[in-house]
């Protein structure tokens, strides 16, 4: 019983990057703006909210700060390349993960220099809930938490309210179903585009931040492990609604950290076995999923008033 | 003229994004132009460099390759690094199993152990889009994540040389390396097989019936169809023939350089061979250009590093800076 609320916890506790970062592809996804650069904006967003916390002297918040802006600017970026000069977003979104994976490693070594370890920057607090984290199993397992684990969910429900309850948001996804109709409706595509490919983008670096705010307390090369490639193929097969993305993050998390466990747990597998289970796994529910999962129409695309319709 | 013309964006490519980086590298203090210098130069130094630059220079013509292949039919590979290190595995056990084994039957025993673990590697990708039609984009790259283990658990298993430090094999069978072309510096006919694989590349896109469908297929897939080439299949076969290449990159890795299976051989490699591909637009003649330019900023960045303090990864920004200029020159010209 133990073992199986620690379980949740955790799960719920590793769901967040794959929520922030899933939700922000989702978002620029639905105008149509299909981001890739997932990883290297993590990986910045990593490093900038550790380097923010550190030069501010432990404060989470410039911290989180840093990684919200720098991952706004790179979803700016995307959102110039592509919608303003209709550049291919495949190949923007990979020069941007190039850039951002240097960045990286080179803001950290210019600003506190080659260091055998690391400073360690302070871990997020946890936040019980008053009352609702008295709950037996429940309060532990749900109300215990970071505040950004109660964020992910609360963004999620409330991108699903926005995005298929209000007008705004029908507008919006109009641009990236058809923009041609769109625009004949006044419409501003551009606006769209650009608003959700930021929005994004911070919601992304906002992501990475979260590595070595809750997990590490430090930032190291490459720590992001895939999980923005990951993110890719979540976004994919929960069909870009924000509440399929919550419980597929759910799925994600729980393989992660079921592969982590076993590892604790001394079973005699190499631990390399349980660390190849996430990106195996992620194939193989695309295998059953990927068919029958719906995309936006537009998704990938860039559309020019002054060209004729596809 | 024209090709004077070819250039330009490229000179101004190259000068903007030595400018942008030329504000990182003195903001840590050091000397730009001496920076600059190390940068562009150290290559041409010495013999030694010269080599160490032609070393770098295999690796990343082939990943650069094996980008360019699918991509010329429309798809993309992010597997290079994937394929590369199980091409290097397969090339390292075969030669470590067969250590004894005369070098007639050994070297192309450890090749083809490489070209084939590579091709497979590719297989993988191709086939869940031949038949769930998942994108190769995903499925290649998480397949390099799995490939890293892969890796890990070899050099960390029996085959482990136990001095080393780092995870690494014992080394593979005399039998099983790569002649040498010089012998001090050592340079190994790796050069050789990437110069005529590229030429290959070049003469079967450009001169067959073959690699004109591929072209066809990447134009424009469904015109493609429509006169009979069996699009998907051209998929299939443009990434396993890429994966075959990065796996050649791990063999020579391992039969010609290291003559062991080290953890990491794979570096930066991927994101490099993208990189050259995309700033070669595709083109497969211009790849060894670009990847001969590449290797030299590479190997001067590593210079710059030891000799600077300033950080290597500051070439890297320059090499994604020269990336996103050359795309934009693009967009220049359309209008």
């Amino acid at each position: 019983m133990d073992s199986l609320v620690t379980f949740l916890r955790l799960t719920l506790l590793s769901m967040v990057p794959f929520v922030l970062a899933a939700q922000g592809t989702m978002l620029g996804g639905r105008t149509g703006v299909f981001n890739v650069a997932q990883e290297g904006i993590m990986l910045v967003g990593a490093s900038l909210g550790f380097i923010g916390s550190y030069l501010a002297g432990g404060s989470t918040l410039v911290g989180i700060a840093a990684a919200v802006l720098v991952g706004g600017i790179f979803g700016l970026a995307l959102a110039y390349f592509t919608t303003t000069l209709k550049m291919n977003q495949f190949v923007i979104g990979l020069s941007l993960l190039f850039i951002g994976t240097g960045l990286s490693t080179l803001i950290p070594k210019l600003v506190i220099g080659v260091t055998l370890s690391q400073p360690l920057i302070p871990t997020l607090q946890d936040l019980p809930i008053p009352l609702l984290s008295q709950i037996p199993f429940l309060g532990t397992v749900l109300f215990s938490h970071n505040i950004l684990v109660y964020f992910a969910i609360v963004l999620s429900i409330g991108l699903w309210y926005f995005l298929f309850r209000t007008q705004l948001g029908l507008e919006l996804r109009s641009v990236g179903e058809n923009p041609n109709a769109a625009d004949s409706l006044g419409i501003n595509t551009s606006k769209h585009r650009y608003v959700t490919a930021i929005l994004g983008g911070m919601l992304i670096g906002l992501a990475g931040a979260y590595l070595p705010m809750v997990y590490t307390g430090t930032f190291t090369e490459g720590m992001v492990k895939g999980r923005g490639w990951l993110t890719i193929a979540l976004t994919f097969f929960a069909g870009w609604s924000p509440l399929p993305v919550l419980y597929g993050s759910l799925f994600f998390a729980g393989i992660e950290v079921a592969s982590y466990r076993f590892q604790a747990g001394g079973i005699a597998i190499p631990y390399q076995y349980l660390l190849m289970v996430p990106y195996l796994a992620t194939i193989l529910v695309m295998m059953f999923t990927f068919r029958k999962t719906r995309v936006p129409g537009f998704l990938g695309n860039n559309y020019d008033r002054e060209k004729r319709s596809l | 003229m024209t090709i004077v013309r070819k250039l330009v964006p490229y000179l101004i490519a190259i000068i903007a994004s030595f400018a942008a980086a030329g504000i990182f590298i003195a903001l840590t203090g050091a000397n730009v132009f001496q920076a600059y210098e190390t940068i562009l130069f150290t290559s041409f130094r010495t013999p030694n460099g010269f080599v160490q630059t032609l070393l770098k220079f295999i690796p990343l013509t082939l990943q650069a390759l094996a980008f360019t292949i699918p991509l010329t039919a429309g798809k993309f590979n992010m597997g290079g690094e994937g394929q590369m290190i199980v091409g290097a595995i397969a090339a390292s056990v075969v030669g470590i199993l067969g250590a004894d084994l005369p070098a007639v039957i050994l070297l192309p025993l450890v090749v083809l152990a490489g070209v084939a673990a590579g091709a497979i590697w590719g297989f993988i990708p191709a086939w869940l889009l031949y038949k769930f039609n998942i994108n190769e984009i995903l499925t290649s790259m998480l397949l390099n994540f799995v490939s890293f283990q892969i890796i890990d658990l070899v050099a960390t298993g029996s085959l482990r040389d136990p001095v080393a430090g780092h995870p690494t094999t014992v080394q593979i069978g005399q039998g099983g390396f790569l002649p040498m072309l010089i012998n001090n510096p050592p340079l190994n006919t790796g050069l050789i097989l990437a110069l005529l694989v590229a030429a290959g590349v070049y003469l079967y896109t450009t001169r067959t019936t073959g690699g004109y469908e591929l072209v066809a297929t990447g134009a424009n897939p469904r015109a493609a169809s429509v006169f009979g080439i069996n699009v998907k299949r051209m998929f299939v076969f443009s990434i396993v023939l890429a994966g075959a290449i990065a796996g050649l990159s791990g063999v020579i890795e391992v039969a010609g350089v290291q003559h062991r299976l080290i953890v990491g051989l794979q570096h930066n490699f991927l994101v490099l061979g993208v990189i050259i591909a995309l700033i070669s637009r595709g083109n497969n003649l211009a790849v060894p250009f670009v990847a001969f330019f590449i290797a030299i900023l590479e190997i001067g960045a590593s210079a710059m590093q030891r000799t600077m303090n300033v950080p290597i990864e500051m070439v890297f920004i320059v090499e994604a800076l020269v990336l996103l200029f050359v795309l934009l020159s693009d967009v220049v010209r359309r209008r």
